[in-house]
């Protein structure tokens, strides 16, 4: 028997899933067509034994219910497809693999400091003296010596630039004029910076603080 | 001559009516709800209404008799429903939808039905438990066993296949 097509709207329409206006086309079909008509009764008596009877038929289909329940991760599985997942791993792969191989480049590139929030790349400069709060005015300013033919330029500060020197040496000594101005209780700080002949930053160091506790 | 084309024309209807009944039967029946027993009054109302209808000549055959019956069938299940409604007003409204499993009509023939289900294979009988019991679409069905929506529905009928065979035994 050849199928019809609104065969597979019966199931459907025997329990209520259609549209109404799809009920109501299908209600006039099987007033118009006996195989249609025929396989919905047949199963709307299948239906309504499956649904009266359904708790002693379906035992074993209870138990293995019981028994496989949907593991907790089951509802994350099932939000991606498998096709999905594959792609969200490969892409995971990749950006891993650029994120890895980029690392170790970053890594060997020098130390960076920021300097009146300027990024410098470079060393450090490992201030000697005075790094702590002192009795007497400074003397002398020392610093650690990086190398050959390195200039350094020296900074001293109180709220403001107080002094800057230029030296080809890893200490410097404060002139009498810079002395003179700097008083007990005040706040100072010293920086240092190395210059390679050619006039580039090589080298940086942190600013220290410090306090002269009395004066001469 | 006018006899035999009178003759005719009742051994015809008799033929419909007897054709259409089950038909008529089963929609009302679906509509009013199966524990209504009002549906074998509104059933006769409905063929008393047909037989009038041809006498008079109103069918002329601008659409099949199916469709004819089914028009008219549809109509006095709308007045039927608007009678009882007026009646009935202070009551709720009668549920537009029926209740499609209501009661079994053969008990033993459903005790027949039962046991063949349980004598099927698991797989032919989890698709009825899945698709009919718990009643899941076509592509709820499909996403929990795995298979195509199109497997689906090809296992259900031959499900029913099957049961129609160990039925016949």
């Amino acid at each position: 028997m050849k199928k019809c097509e609104y065969e597979d709207l019966i199931d459907d329409y025997l329990r209520n899933k259609l549209s109404e206006a799809d009920t109501k086309k299908f209600e006039e079909h099987y007033f118009n067509c006996s195989s249609c008509f025929q396989k919905m009764t047949e199963r709307e008596e299948l239906l309504a034994v499956i649904k009266n009877k359904g708790y002693e038929i379906f035992q074993n289909e209870f138990l293995t219910e019981e028994t496989k329940r949907s593991p907790w991760y089951e509802p994350l599985i099932s939000f991606l497809t498998p096709r999905q997942w594959a792609l969200a791993a490969v892409s995971a792969a990749l950006i891993l693999v650029v994120v890895l191989a980029v690392i170790p480049i970053m890594k060997s590139s020098s130390p960076q400091f920021f300097i009146n929030e300027d990024l410098v790349r470079g060393q450090s400069i490992t201030l000697i003296s005075p790094v702590i709060d002192i009795k007497n005015v400074p003397s002398e300013f020392k610093w650690k010596n990086l190398g050959k033919d390195v200039e350094y330029k020296i900074y001293i500060y109180n709220d403001k630039l107080l002094w800057t020197a230029t030296t080809k040496q890893n200490s410097i000594t404060l002139p009498d004029e810079v002395k003179k101005l700097m008083t007990s209780d005040q706040k100072y700080s010293w920086q240092v910076k190395a210059f390679s002949p050619e006039g580039g930053l090589i080298a940086v160091s942190s600013r220290v603080q410090f306090k002269i506790t009395s004066t001469k | 001559m006018d006899e035999v084309k009178n003759k005719n024309k009742e051994v015809n209807l008799e033929q419909i009516i007897s054709k259409y009944r089950p038909i008529i039967g089963f929609r009302v029946k679906r509509s009013l709800g199966h524990s209504n027993p009002d549906w074998e009054d509104v059933v006769n109302e409905i063929i008393l209404n047909v037989l009038e209808k041809i006498k008079k000549g109103e069918f002329r055959g601008e659409s099949s008799i199916g469709t004819f019956i089914y028009i008219i069938t549809s109509r006095r299940i709308v007045d039927y429903i608007r009678r009882k409604s007026k009646v009935l007003r202070h009551m709720p409204e009668p549920s537009p939808l029926p209740a499609p499993y209501e009661q079994i009509e053969n008990k033993e023939r459903a005790e027949l039905i039962a046991r063949a289900i349980k004598k099927l294979k698991p797989k032919y009988r989890e698709i009825l438990y899945l698709y009919y019991y718990r009643d899941m679409t076509r592509e709820e069905v499909a996403q929990k066993l795995g298979i195509s929506p199109r497997r689906v529905s090809e296992r259900v009928n031959y499900s029913q296949k099957l049961l129609r065979k160990i039925l016949k035994k």
